[in-house]
């Protein structure tokens, strides 16, 4: 890997794409040799948008590319926990294909959303909070089936007077407990078993997951950038020898939802435009959506 | 005389029959326009918020429908048989409905065989009230049995063609008002069609057939039409790459019967997809890409 970067998209997915350009455009520039961009991939959440500002060659959903991804460095791995910033996954994979999965549904208990916002509560930093976790010598339990009971818990677990590294270690297992029932629930796991996301950063999370599947959990060096990996995989396979530009990072990219109006379906639209000009829209469930409307930046 | 008839909830089921039916005793139909956001949202305001997504479009259809007829067709579905049984909201969607909107006219009959109350004696009360004879109404019933019937014929026929072709093939095993209606199934199937894969239904088999191979699956499956979804699994689980499960929330006969689904079938992969109002269609591509890229994976290696 020549160059790499993991940043926070802080709900604002354009300015976090042109960062990201920017930053490894800078490590680009560092290296001996020229390196030339031959594809690009996207995936995770925002994989559209970031897609269609990037004339992106491969846009694949977030299971595939962590499978992929993984399957490149581990291509024994029989399962993967995949905790990102906004959802939880579980791959199953057989002989270096993918077999099962499961997603969280409609509850973001147990991702790197709920973490941050309890570290925010007890006034840490997200990252701190593995290594506090792992000072703790008598973890609070937290009720893990909800984020909302789980965060009731620690507020009283805290006011009765538990150490904030026990409440954070209770936390780290609560989102395991959390994720096994939810996730876990009906599927077999079997080794090697790799951990990865964002999520996979804090050693007491992959701690808990040890203690609570009695198997080893394997944490690589890059364990928050294996989705990425696999969509640069998929990218290279997909390549379609356009060269690509840099400068995608100093345009202006702007979006407008609205409501259409054309039938009784009022689809939320949401319109992409490059400099002004509408690239591609989105959300739309026929192409009869007022075109001038759309035109129109907002 | 102009007879409303909501395109939602069993409309999917009898489309042929209650067309036919009403058109040879001369009466003209109405049906209500495919679901859409609108009739969506004026569903979900006049029910309860425990009702399921399609009694909420149900009802929104229903309203649709109130200025532009005169009567409008809401029959009551208990049974077939003993073993037979429809959903509870079956039973009760003609009474749900004359509560909600008490300016609508109705009319419909009650299906229950276990009480005597057979499709005959349904439509010949049916028939009654709209002031026909009973020769009429028996003549009406037989040409619409047969509509329905060939039609159903022709859909499995089709269908069976789909299942000799080459590719990736998704059973939907599902409500067929969940499926082939084009704001809930709709966009599923469209994006399956996009992954490149084959979506087949569920309904398109024979039913007869579907409600004794259900067995296979399960000894007592309660609700008729949860037995014809499972029977098509047990049909055509060989002949397919994947099946998708789909529900709406929160369908009471579906989240048992899936579940039940989902752990006794092991030999083909099974995901479940549940349908809400505040879907939003990523989450759903996002499930349905990565089966697909599953399915196509698997494929791959395995040839």
């Amino acid at each position: 890997m020549i160059a790499e970067e993991y940043i926070w998209t802080e709900g604002n997915p354009i300015e976090a794409v042109k960062n990201l350009l920017r930053s490894l455009k800078e490590s680009l520039d560092k290296l001996q040799e020229e390196a030339e961009v031959c594809a690009v991939g996207t995936t995770g959440s925002a994989r559209k948008l970031a897609g269609v500002m990037l004339g992106a060659d491969a846009v694949k959903n977030e299971i595939t590319a962590h499978g992929v991804g993984t399957l490149s460095r581990y291509p024994d791995a029989r399962t993967i926990f995949e905790i990102g910033g906004q959802d939880a996954k579980l791959i199953l994979i057989n002989d270096g294909v993918i077999v099962d999965y499961a997603m969280n549904t409609l509850c973001a208990a147990g991702t790197g959303a709920f973490l941050s916002s309890q570290a925010k509560r007890l006034g840490i930093a997200v990252e701190e909070m593995g290594d506090m976790a792992l000072r703790s010598l008598a973890p609070a339990k937290i009720a893990a089936r909800c984020t909302v009971f789980a965060e009731s818990d620690m507020v009283h677990k805290a006011q009765s007077g538990y150490r904030k590294e026990d409440l954070v270690a209770g936390l780290c297992s609560a989102v395991v407990t959390n994720y096994l029932n939810n996730l876990g629930k009906g599927k077999v796991i079997q080794p090697p078993v790799v951990f990865q996301g964002g999520v996979s950063k804090n050693p007491a999370v992959a701690r808990a997951f040890e203690k609570e599947t009695g198997l080893p959990v394997i944490v690589d060096e890059n364990s928050h950038l294996m989705g990425a990996i696999g969509a640069a995989i998929l990218a290279q396979r997909a390549a379609a020898g356009r060269v690509f530009d840099f400068r995608a990072a100093e345009r202006t990219f702007s979006t407008r939802a609205y409501e259409c109006g054309g039938c009784a379906n009022q689809c939320e639209v949401v319109c992409f435009y490059q400099d002004g000009v509408l690239l591609d829209t989105w959300g739309n469930r026929c192409p009869n959506y007022d075109r001038q409307k759309a035109a129109l930046v907002g | 005389m102009k007879i409303g008839i909501p395109k939602a909830f069993l409309y999917y089921r009898y489309r042929e029959l209650w067309q036919t039916f009403f058109q040879e005793i001369g009466c003209e139909i109405v049906t209500s326009q495919d679901t859409n956001r609108a009739m969506l949202l004026a569903g979900t305001k006049d029910s309860i918020d425990e009702s399921c997504l399609p009694a909420k479009i149900y009802l929104g259809h229903v309203r649709s429908l109130i200025d532009g007829c005169d009567h409008i067709f809401v029959p009551r579905f208990e049974n077939f048989g003993k073993n037979d049984v429809m959903c509870d909201r079956f039973m009760g969607l003609h009474d749900i409905v004359r509560n909600v909107y008490p300016e609508a006219s109705l009319i419909g009959f009650d299906l229950a065989s276990t009480e005597h109350k057979s499709q005959w004696q349904a439509y010949l009360g049916l028939g009654k009230t709209l002031g026909k004879g009973a020769i009429e109404v028996l003549l009406a019933l037989r040409r619409a049995r047969l509509a329905q019937e060939a039609a159903d014929q022709k859909r499995q026929r089709q269908q069976n063609e789909l299942f000799r072709q080459q590719g990736v093939k998704i059973l939907l095993a599902a409500q067929p008002y969940l499926i082939h209606d084009p704001y809930v199934g709709g966009p599923l199937t469209a994006m399956i069609r996009e992954q490149g894969a084959i979506p087949l239904y569920s309904d398109h088999c024979c039913r007869r057939q579907c409600r004794k191979r259900a067995l296979e699956i399960c000894g007592n499956l309660y609700w008729i039409m949860n037995k014809e979804s499972v029977g098509a699994i047990a049909m055509h689980r060989h002949q397919v790459d994947g099946i998708i499960l789909l529900a709406a929330y929160p369908c009471g006969s579906d989240a048992l019967v899936n579940e039940l689904v989902l752990r006794k079938v092991k030999d083909v992969p099974v995901i479940q997809i549940i349908l809400d109002e505040q879907q939003s269609e990523s989450g759903l591509a996002t499930r349905v890409e990565s089966f697909i890229d599953i399915l196509k994976e698997r494929k791959r290696v395995s040839a």
